[in-house]
């Protein structure tokens, strides 16, 4: 009987602890602290290098706490000035000056001055480890010049390095002069020129960082703090989304109308403008099929990228463009193409006989078909196990790709495994990205420059494919030295063509870069009627003008519009 | 007495055995994966990297050409003064630290959820095996072990949805409410016991009917054996004969199925620990595993292998106490 009494206490206690919050488990808010929800991860590490790679440091880190010099805008392709009020070349490419900002401070009162700039460049020459873009590779001195403005030289010219210059984080010298090794040191305590610089409160759930009181844009920014909820996976932050906890995320989503908007049409919003790039499915040079043009056509040919983006992609996207190019560099598209020229359309009936004319012979009438050499063509599509996107995009395609003959099966790798084998151009067909930049340089030199073409079983970070061709190499040489717009373009336009003619990898569809927001708390978001930057929080340092582009809702329920 | 510590210091001895070949094959296995790790870890310093600057990290991870047997002596050295190396995830972070981030909250969520889980299954058990026949023999095993039978991650899901999401009952993700501060007061604690109210619920629906079904059966055979026999006509009361004679014999491989889960244990209940979003070592892991991290991995498996040791050791001593057998 005592027992039962002693039971039946426990029992009481612990409904009593419940109690409290045996409520509705509505989300609470303080004014003024906007929620974020970009890296995933279950607990936090107070972590905020700002040279290493998003997802190892925090990520406001690179931009948000430490700023650039510039801000390249994707949408609409242009350099904001941001810690530099300018920048210009000198002497074709080899040289770029910039010109600091006046009047910035550091987080704690001391002013930020051209010195910081030369500081930063010199740090990651003394210590190559935390130079992971590799701008010592092209760069051969930076200095002042006496009037507030910094050099910096190249060793050859080579102007698509503008943007990795432009988006370094600055550090002030005074700080990281003291620290013993810069390479591993997390941190903790940041000094910076960002608008969030003051760590309120780290746990490893939850962490918050406030405003910089320092900062040098008066009343900005009119964000009080952001907090970061730790969430494992993009279910949670779908979750949280829905349940009006995260006020930014840039998430993938699925039936994102109904799931996400619908649950609270007033407040909840999204944007995916089509301009992070395309995606690809790349041919490797490993398989002979794939070494004649004609199959290469073919196989692209034969994808019906409507029923593609239909059915795995939600309509958030659109077939891609002949060249490949997004949206994202519209200006550099070639005037010459329009829809349906080139290759990259449906039409099985061209696909089956340009596969004809290359000797990929059906076995027997609606067989599948052989290699050039006659032994059976049996074809692996490697795709990421768990983008589930990807997945039933490319079993879609083999679907059509056996319509027209091509025995081709869809194979799920775990990310390592697939990244591992991709990189060291170990399999016969893939879905995946391009390299990005302000220019398509840097996508055309990654699908075609014989310089980016490892052997087979070696790592390369680009041109997975191993697809080099002489012309453009030669264009993409001619490219780095100049910096006059109009040669660019012509050079673009080249390179397109040659894209045109030699099917090196195989555009599907426009990658949408993904974002959600949430007006209740916050407004000024970028969207399609109000195309400032990429709502996405995925691309630093854009983010920055996000950050500085919100205020707070107005405090009346009343609000109907994002402006 | 002096068996007895022969006993356990034997026991040790073995155990101290085991963790040196576990500890060695730790430091074997990443260095026989074909491949170079080196390469693979800096594949996500996304860029292309000088070689200046890769020869300069792969010195910060320790990564040398030296002699086996030499990095296996700093190996252990840097062990035995608690230093794993740094984790590359998370760089600059020492494994140490990154697995301190959840290792303390997957010993409390799914320690708790298995003990409760392994007390109140095997009382259970014993009880049907009791009343063979009766009401809760009869209805529990099947029922229990129809929720066990559910995918674990579907069953968890839906708990989530119907009392976090739409009930609003428990929290929806975290250890702790927000406000708290980590420490012995009592927002803090309430709050954390309420936030592993759910999880914890979840792991014991999943696992009480193996345990339940486990200590029924080894009752049920039990309670034939004539020693029972005898000590029921000797007039014995029911309980005694239960709890004394019948369940302390029964427990034994329980107890040994206790050990070896309890070391899991710090493996995370890595579904759980996602789908809550709860901090813990399972998320740790798979994060490990996906960057390739392998000073992360090495140190949790250490931690693993060694929890796993440990909780065996322990296992023999309560098996010691229970079963006189044993000491001879």
């Amino acid at each position: 009987m005592r027992r039962a009494v002693h039971a039946g206490s426990t029992v009481a206690l612990f409904l009593l602890l419940c109690l409290p919050g045996c409520r509705r488990n509505e989300p609470e808010f303080r004014p003024g602290v906007l929620t974020v929800a970009q890296e995933q991860q279950s607990s936090w590490v107070r972590n905020f290098h700002p040279f290493l790679p998003m997802g190892v440091a925090r990520w406001p880190t690179s931009a948000g706490i430490y700023e650039p010099l510039m801000i390249f805008n994707r949408i609409n392709g242009e350099y904001v000035p941001w810690l530099a009020t300018g920048y210009s070349w000198s002497g074709g490419a080899d040289r770029v000056t910039f010109t600091i900002r006046d009047g910035v401070r550091w987080s704690d009162g001391t002013p930020f001055s051209a010195e910081d700039v030369v500081f930063t460049f010199d740090l990651l020459k003394k210590k190559p480890a935390l130079d992971t873009g590799g701008i010592w590779k092209f760069l051969e001195s930076v200095q002042l010049d006496g009037q507030g403005r910094v050099v910096m030289r190249f060793q050859r010219p080579y102007s698509p390095g503008l943007m990795t210059l432009a988006h370094l984080p600055i550090v002030p010298a005074r700080v990281w002069r003291e620290i013993e090794d810069p390479v591993t040191f997390s941190n903790p305590n940041p000094v910076a020129t960002g608008p969030f610089t003051e760590v309120r409160h780290f746990g490893n759930q939850v962490w918050e960082i406030g405003r910089n009181p320092h900062y040098w844009q008066k009343g900005q920014p009119k964000v009080e703090a952001l907090r970061f909820p730790a969430f494992p996976t993009n279910e949670q932050v779908t979750l949280a989304l829905i349940h009006g906890e995260v006020d930014w995320a840039g998430s993938f989503i699925p039936a994102i109308d109904r799931i996400f908007v619908g649950r609270d049409p007033e407040h909840h919003g999204y944007w995916f403008p089509l301009v992070a790039g395309s995606i690809y499915l790349y041919p490797s040079q490993r398989v002979p099929a794939f070494r004649d043009v004609r199959v290469r056509k073919a196989l692209s040919l034969a994808i019906d990228r409507e029923m593609v983006i239909r059915v795995a992609l939600y309509n958030y996207t659109k077939p891609a463009e002949p060249a490949g190019l997004s949206d994202g560099y519209a200006k550099w598209r070639h005037p010459g193409f329009g829809p349906g020229d080139g290759w990259v359309h449906y039409d099985p009936k061209a696909a089956e006989k340009l596969l004809d004319e290359a000797g990929l012979k059906r076995q027997g009438e609606g067989g599948m078909r052989s290699g050039p050499d006659g032994n059976p063509l049996e074809l692996e599509i490697s795709v990421i196990a768990g983008w589930s996107d990807w997945v039933r995009a490319c079993q879609v395609m083999a679907r059509t790709l056996r319509a027209v003959g091509i025995d081709a099966k869809v194979k799920a790798y775990d990310f390592t495994g697939w990244f591992q084998k991709v990189q060291r151009g170990e399999f016969d067909l893939t879905m995946g990205w391009t390299d990005d930049g302000p220019t398509p340089y840097h996508v055309f030199r990654g699908i075609m420059a014989t310089e980016t073409v490892l052997p087979f079983g070696e790592a390369s970070y680009a041109n997975w494919h191993r697809f080099g061709n002489d012309e453009a190499d030669k264009l993409l040489h001619r490219f780095e030295r100049t910096v006059d717009g109009n040669e660019q373009r012509e050079i673009a336009w080249r390179l397109q063509e040659i894209f045109l003619a030699e099917a090196p990898a195989i555009p599907i569809f426009l990658n949408p870069s993904w974002g959600q927001y949430n007006t209740k708390r916050f407004v000024g978001w970028p969207t399609a009627g109000n195309p400032y930057a990429r709502l996405s929080p995925n691309h630093p340092p854009e983010t920055l003008l996000v950050m500085t582009g919100l205020k707070p809702a107005p405090a009346t329920e009343a609000v109907r519009d994002n402006q | 007495v002096s068996r007895l510590v022969e006993y356990l210091l034997r026991r040790l001895g073995f155990y101290a055995l085991a963790a040196w070949v576990a500890i060695t094959l730790n430091f074997l296995i990443p260095r026989l994966m074909p491949g170079d790790p080196a390469q693979i870890m800096f594949a996500r310093f996304k860029g292309e990297m000088n070689p200046v600057a890769i020869a300069a990290l792969r010195e910060t991870f320790g990564l040398t050409d030296a002699p086996m047997w030499m990095q296996y002596l700093s190996y252990l050295e840097h062990l035995f003064r608690g230093d794993m190396g740094i984790s590359v995830s998370y760089f600059p972070e020492p494994v140490v630290n990154v697995i301190a981030t959840g290792l303390s909250w997957s010993i409390f969520l799914a320690g708790t959820a298995l003990i409760i889980s392994f007390l109140l299954g095997t009382a259970l058990g014993a009880l049907a095996a009791w009343r063979r026949g009766g009401l809760l023999d009869s209805v529990a095993p099947p029922l229990l072990s129809l929720l066990g039978a559910f995918p674990y991650f579907w069953m968890a899901m839906l708990a989530l949805f119907l009392f976090g999401f739409g009930l609003g009952w428990f929290p929806l993700w975290h250890a702790y409410p927000e406000g708290t501060s980590p420490g012995l007061n009592l927002p803090f604690l309430a709050g954390a016991l309420y936030h592993a109210a759910l999880p914890a619920a979840t792991i014991v629906i999943a696992s009480l009917g193996g345990w339940m079904l486990a200590m029924r059966n080894t009752m049920v055979g039990v309670l034939g054996s004539d020693y029972i026999t005898y000590a029921r006509a000797r007039g014995l009361s029911p309980r005694r004969v239960l709890i004394r004679y019948a369940a302390r014999n029964a427990l034994l491989p329980n107890i040994t199925g206790f050990g070896m889960a309890f070391g899991f244990v710090l493996g995370g209940a890595l579904l759980t620990e996602i789908i809550f979003s709860y901090p813990g070592q399972g998320y740790l892991l798979i994060q490990a595993v996906r960057a390739q991290d392998y000073p992360l991995m090495q140190g949790l498996f250490l931690t693993i292998t060694l929890a796993v040791l440990g909780a065996n050791w322990l296992v023999d001593i309560v098996t010691l106490m229970l079963d006189p057998r044993t000491r001879r």
